[in-house]
């Protein structure tokens, strides 16, 4: 069997998922904020945003999701994801099919990822609609008026995205590895606050939890396409992946 | 029947060293049989079962099912069986029809598969409701339809009558039986109620605290049961009758009664004949019956 049969069997069991509904309403949060702020006090955020106001709008919105609720959704992503086959009693259906141990593990993978990047989709689609839709009643705003950088929009969500991948795949793999959901996300949110706390300690950019704030902060890149810590973040991502999967090959017991 | 499409050999597993859950189990499901596997709760009944899964690992002795060595082969393996393990596996957020689109791209079959295994397990309605409302007996139907899917040769059953009502009950073993017949699939069905297993099983295997306490077909477990029974007998006086009886062997005498082992009941008219033939008023004559329940009681308990 091909891992693309098994990847879209992923995508089946994550239709009316508790995951999706977090990628839905976690994507939505931030913008709804700036949504309600821009309707009610539209003079003060148009001076505020100034002459630029999508470099503001789009700075902003993500430099506020960055820090806690980006890490913090993969964290509850991970956890759900995992937990439809913990809670339906589903994983020994799932491995007495014939299907390899790489298949399982990378298809569940790839629909944890896609959740991800759909978060991403929702969170800047919700983002431009935060934007626009006070435009339309009250003209002061500028969006309309102004172009929108779509090749420096695009390059910071990459950016961002691969600056997920390390905590990505550290909580996957203790999703995985716990079936109780308390804790992959107790120790998810007890790393994340930690890293808040440490945030000014020079080893930051070594802890996957801080990547994603790190890329809003440090802006853009001056040399090549990334920074350290995002080239960290891959490795990261490269050494859990790798370590969850021998962790599950080599269990005793499954499902 | 001598291929087997199952064949472990001295299987043996424990989760804590020094406490073995399963101690060297030989088992051997023939092609085509309806394999009872009977214990008791906690006897190693889902142990065995999820090894021959491959649900567990790190076991001694070897598992061999279709000829092959599942730690080498466990995918070819996996594709030619559909399985059932504990309570049915099944995505509660989904409709029952999507549960079996899962299986069916896990599988490889065509849509039109879906249909026929609905068929063979009589489930045609609320297929777009979602799982966590159908009854237990819906979501075991389903759980096997989705053990069909690949049409398989051998089925692994573990317990599918558990929770069901009593009509749930039967239809499950019709449906078993109706598997074997028509389809030629090999099915091992384990239960804890060896009446149950009675009424579909063509082989038994009881497997008590980690070990195979007997291996047979039905027959031959049902040849151990007769050779367990008595008939009691109570006539006006015992010691003559009992002076009749000379010839039977294993006679044993109490206060009231003669107990002879039973044979079958020409065996019963006969010595009801002579004893009228000799003079004495027999008042009673009655096999007592070591039913299967019994026996695997004594099975279980003698060790």
């Amino acid at each position: 069997m091909n891992i693309l049969a098994s990847f879209k069997t992923e995508l089946i069991k994550l239709k009316r998922s508790a995951a999706l509904w977090v990628v839905v309403l976690g994507a939505g949060f931030v913008p709804f904020i700036f949504l309600l702020s821009y309707l009610i006090k539209p003079v003060s955020n148009i001076k505020r945003l100034g002459n630029n106001p999508w470099a503001a709008h789009v700075g902003e919105l993500w430099q506020a999701f960055s820090i806690f609720l980006l890490p913090m959704f993969i964290i509850l992503i991970c956890s759900l994801v995992l937990q439809i086959e913990y809670k339906n009693n589903t994983w020994k259906q799932v491995y007495a099919s014939p299907q390899s141990y790489a298949n399982i593990f990378f298809s569940k993978l790839g629909g944890i990822i896609t959740m991800i990047l759909l978060l991403f989709v929702l969170f800047n689609v919700f983002a431009l609609g935060a934007a626009i839709i006070p435009n339309l009643f009250y003209k002061g705003f500028k969006f309309l008026a102004t172009t929108f950088n779509w090749q420096k929009f695009m390059v910071l969500n990459i950016r961002l995205f691969i600056s997920t991948l390390g905590i990505i795949a550290f909580q996957y793999w203790l999703s995985m590895r716990f079936k109780n959901f308390i804790v992959p996300i107790g120790i998810g949110l007890a790393c994340l606050i930690a890293t808040l706390i440490a945030m000014r300690w020079e080893h930051i950019f070594k802890i996957p939890y801080a990547h994603p704030f790190l890329t809003m902060q440090f802006g853009e890149v001056k040399k090549g396409f990334l920074q350290n810590h995002e080239w960290n973040s891959i490795g990261y991502f490269i050494v859990f992946t790798a370590l969850g999967f021998l962790d599950m090959r080599l269990r005793k017991e499954r499902g | 029947m001598n291929e087997s499409i199952v064949q472990t050999d001295n299987l043996y597993f424990s989760f804590k060293a020094g406490q073995p859950i399963l101690n060297g189990i030989n088992m051997q499901v023939p092609k085509g049989s309806i394999y009872g596997f009977l214990g008791p709760n906690g006897a190693g009944k889902t142990t065995t079962l999820r090894l021959l899964l491959g649900l567990l690992s790190n076991h001694k002795g070897g598992i061999k099912i279709f000829g092959h060595h599942l730690a080498h082969h466990r995918i070819d393996i996996l594709k030619r069986l559909g399985s059932l393990v504990e309570q049915p596996s099944l995505y509660l957020h989904l409709t029952g029809y999507e549960n079996l689109e899962i299986y069916r791209l896990v599988y490889g079959c065509k849509k039109q598969r879906i249909n026929e295994v609905l068929e063979i397990v009589g489930l045609t309605t609320a297929l777009n409701k979602k799982t966590k409302q159908y009854s237990l007996g819906m979501k075991q139907r389903l759980a096997i339809a989705i053990a069909l899917l690949p049409q398989p040769e051998f089925l692994i059953l573990d317990e599918p009558t558990n929770g069901l009502d009593p009509n749930g009950i039967i239809e499950t073993r019709e449906l078993i039986k109706r598997l074997n017949k028509e389809f030629g699939t090999t099915v091992l069905v384990s239960s804890h109620i060896l009446a149950e297993v009675e009424k579909m099983a063509t082989h038994v295997g009881i497997i008590h605290k980690g070990n195979m306490l007997f291996q047979g077909t039905l027959k031959e477990l049902q040849l151990m049961q007769s050779s367990k029974s008595a008939l009691e007998i109570e006539t006006n006086d015992n010691n003559r009758a009992a002076a009749l009886l000379n010839d039977v062997a294993e006679l044993s005498q109490t206060d009231t009664t003669i107990i002879i082992p039973y044979k079958s009941k020409s065996q019963s008219a006969a010595i009801n004949r002579r004893l009228v033939e000799g003079g004495l008023e027999v008042y009673a004559l009655h096999p007592q019956h070591n039913d299967l329940e019994q026996l695997f009681m004594d099975i279980t308990s003698n060790n």
